[in-house]
């Protein structure tokens, strides 16, 4: 639960608290959105990132939410569960693991990202992609951040919400 | 003269729809808002140090 002592109305947490600032959370949501509505990247590579840097930030709330373009494009629960183990895991595809693995180093240490690891992402997505995959990893790890500090209220099991629009509400 | 985009000539160029999105946000941080600007800037610098960013 919060401890913000006002809220704005909305619909989910996080519209009670970014809804503080309307201008700012209408000019994030267009920014967010952006990653999915002009598909910037693929969703599921998009949304397996966006869980991983979630589980290494511990935020818990965004763990819980799935939006649905990556559930659409064919992600599975069964895949999201074996994430931590992304590794060792058949499952995921040579651009997913080289997605992931410049993911938790973005997260873990920006400095840390070598020629080998940004090269693997250029392969498989190019340039452009790993412009877009950076701009969304600072845009995951920062709101992971504001949400945990904020104590924002979020789904506690996994809950499918319609992807991010610009209009439209973010759990 | 327009002024040259001190960030859209490199790598974030190649997204330009996002650098535009990035702009119109970021832009409202700086120009609006009920914290000062000073210490928008002074904690803008100091999460630059932590991080060891050097740009």
């Amino acid at each position: 639960m919060t401890w913000l002592p006002d809220l704005a109305d909305g619909d989910t947490g996080l519209d009670r608290v970014f809804g503080l600032r309307p201008d700012l959370y209408d000019a994030f949501r267009a920014f967010y959105a952006l990653f999915w509505t002009d598909q910037l990247l693929d969703p599921i590579v998009l949304e397996l990132c966006r869980l991983r840097v979630a589980q290494l930030l511990g935020c818990a709330t965004e763990q819980q939410v799935r939006y649905a373009p990556s559930r659409d494009a064919g992600l599975t629960e069964s895949q999201i569960a074996a994430l931590p183990r992304w590794p060792d895991d058949t499952r995921f595809s040579e651009a997913q693991r080289a997605a992931l693995a410049f993911a938790e180093q973005f997260v873990l240490d920006p400095h840390g990202v070598d020629d080998e690891l940004r090269d693997a992402v250029i392969d498989h997505f190019e340039l452009a992609g790993l412009t877009a995959l950076c701009e969304a990893l600072a845009l995951f790890d920062g709101f992971c951040r504001f949400r945990t500090v904020l104590a924002v209220d979020g789904p506690t099991a996994p809950t499918l919400v319609p992807g991010p629009t610009p209009d439209g509400a973010l759990a | 003269m327009t002024p040259r985009h001190p960030i859209g000539g490199d790598v974030l160029g190649t997204q330009p729809d996002a650098l535009a999105a990035f702009d119109r946000l970021y832009g409202l941080l700086w120009s609006h808002g009920i914290v000062d600007h000073t210490a928008k800037e002074l904690a803008r610098l100091r999460n630059a140090r932590i991080t060891d960013c050097g740009y």
